[in-house]
């Protein structure tokens, strides 16, 4: 029997089956992974896609000392540049600490941060290509943390620039770890591809048409046919039907395998659960934590938390930046 | 560890060790990670949660919502730049779920379905694997 997407009437994703959650994986290559979230609720696959979009922790260039520029692209538009290159984040999340939360220097080591080299000059009359396999790592770590990630045939990883004749860049970053909700230089996907009810059966959108919405309009075969032939117009509409097939389409950046942003994504999912339940705990142990003494704005820290907040980024202080979004 | 730097400041001062709540306090530039709001009751109750937002909200509401006992449920995000995520809590007062239990409830019950979407995820990308040899 097919399997139509969508339960009936009063049955929520998670009820209806007791087996609970189903995935199936459907296809996978070199950076990406389409799997399919069944019997789920619509909320949770949601929070996965968001999770895995935008609060994964991998490595990047964030800080560039550069020495020397005689190239025709100013050090900012490099600086951006090297940012944007992907960087190995394989076991980031264990084995790298974030700079803001290292307690084992004052401003950065190789426990919350990797530092790459760049040394190029053009001394030939034609152009040189500076690629990111010119990136040098100093501090050898013993696994790959922070190594640009690259995967084309010739073996050069992205092109950061050209340099003419006489022209000289030598400059050196260091990488950090982060998380893309505060630069976006920091996703591990690329895109991810999320849909739930191709047919359109559960009427979510209201298709604009000319004359026939089925002919007008691009179906995914690939997901229409995996619930079943049916359509909009066959299936009789139940205004209570629940979503509960979800096709994900996960393109990585190459920085972390795609089946390990899935896994990291639970995973990071599950770390804030589990910080709420802390400070739920505390708050039922009667400490202060939990309600505050004037009622309602949390009560200010005893101590000079000055040092936590030195601001280094554009956010400051605010939300994103020194705070620890992301920290667990 | 994270908060070695304060750990360290605090040895220089010859106090004793922090324990781990303290530890979060810091990640948290001082901000308590769960707030009670003023108004509650044993059966209602309003939380304010800091650094979260509509990722965990949303999931979050619908695993509370899932309580039979749970009359109400919903969330919020009062303000687009302050990083605070509100939610609230009302069960019936018949029953004995307050509304801290029922909020530890949707929590402990959302881990558990993360752990099994992990667990079949793994299995099935065990078994695509296989197929293709």
């Amino acid at each position: 029997m097919a399997y139509y997407g969508t339960n009936g009437y009063g049955d929520d994703a998670m009820d209806t089956e007791s087996s609970g959650p189903k995935v199936t994986v459907r296809e996978v290559e070199s950076g990406r992974c389409d799997f399919v979230l069944q019997n789920c609720p619509l909320a949770l696959a949601n929070s996965l896609r968001r999770v895995m979009l935008a609060e994964i922790p991998t490595i990047a260039i964030d800080l560039v000392e550069v020495e020397s520029n005689s190239s025709v692209l100013p050090d900012e538009f490099l600086a951006h540049r090297l940012g944007l290159i992907p960087l190995n984040s394989m076991n980031v999340a264990s084995g790298l600490q974030y700079t803001r939360e290292c307690g084992n220097c004052d401003d950065h080591c190789e426990q919350c941060s990797v530092t790459l080299r760049l040394h190029v000059k053009c001394s030939s009359p034609e152009n040189l290509l500076v690629f990111a396999k010119d990136l040098i790592m100093v501090d050898g770590r013993t696994d790959d943390i922070g190594k640009p990630v690259i995967r084309d045939s010739a073996g050069n990883g992205p092109l950061l620039a050209k340099l003419r004749n006489g022209q000289e860049l030598k400059l050196s970053c260091i990488a950090k770890k982060g998380i893309a909700k505060e630069h976006a230089k920091w996703a591990p996907s690329a895109a991810i591809g999320f849909e739930y009810d191709p047919n359109n059966k559960l009427r979510h959108v209201d298709y604009w048409y000319e004359v026939d919405a089925k002919d007008e309009w691009p179906v995914n075969q690939k997901n229409a046919e995996w619930e079943s032939e049916e359509t909009a117009a066959d299936f009789t509409f139940n205004p209570d039907a629940q979503p509960s097939a979800f096709f994900f389409d996960l393109e990585a950046t190459g920085v972390l395998e795609p089946d390990e942003i899935v896994h990291q994504g639970v995973d990071v999912l599950q770390k804030k659960l589990a910080e709420i339940i802390n400070g739920l705990t505390r708050s039922d142990e009667g400490m202060n934590g939990g309600m505050s003494p004037d009622g309602y704005e949390p009560a200010p820290a005893e101590d000079d938390y000055a040092y936590g907040r030195g601001g280094t980024t554009p956010y400051g202080a605010t939300a994103y930046g020194q705070n620890g979004y992301g920290g667990y | 560890m994270s908060n070695s730097a304060e750990r360290d400041t605090e040895m220089a001062n010859g106090e004793a060790e922090e324990d781990s709540a303290d530890e979060q306090e810091l990640l948290l530039g001082g901000l308590e990670k769960l707030v009670i709001l003023p108004g509650q009751t044993s059966h209602a109750a309003s939380f304010q949660i800091e650094q979260e937002d509509h990722t965990l909200g949303n999931s979050l509401r619908y695993f509370i919502n899932k309580n039979p006992d749970v009359e109400f449920c919903g969330y919020t995000i009062p303000h687009p730049s302050e990083t605070k995520m509100h939610i609230r809590i009302q069960t019936w007062e018949d029953t004995p779920t307050t509304a801290f239990d029922a909020l530890r409830k949707g929590l402990e019950d959302m881990i558990e379905a993360c752990d099994v979407v992990t667990e079949k995820f793994t299995d099935a990308r065990d078994g695509f694997e296989a197929s293709k040899q």
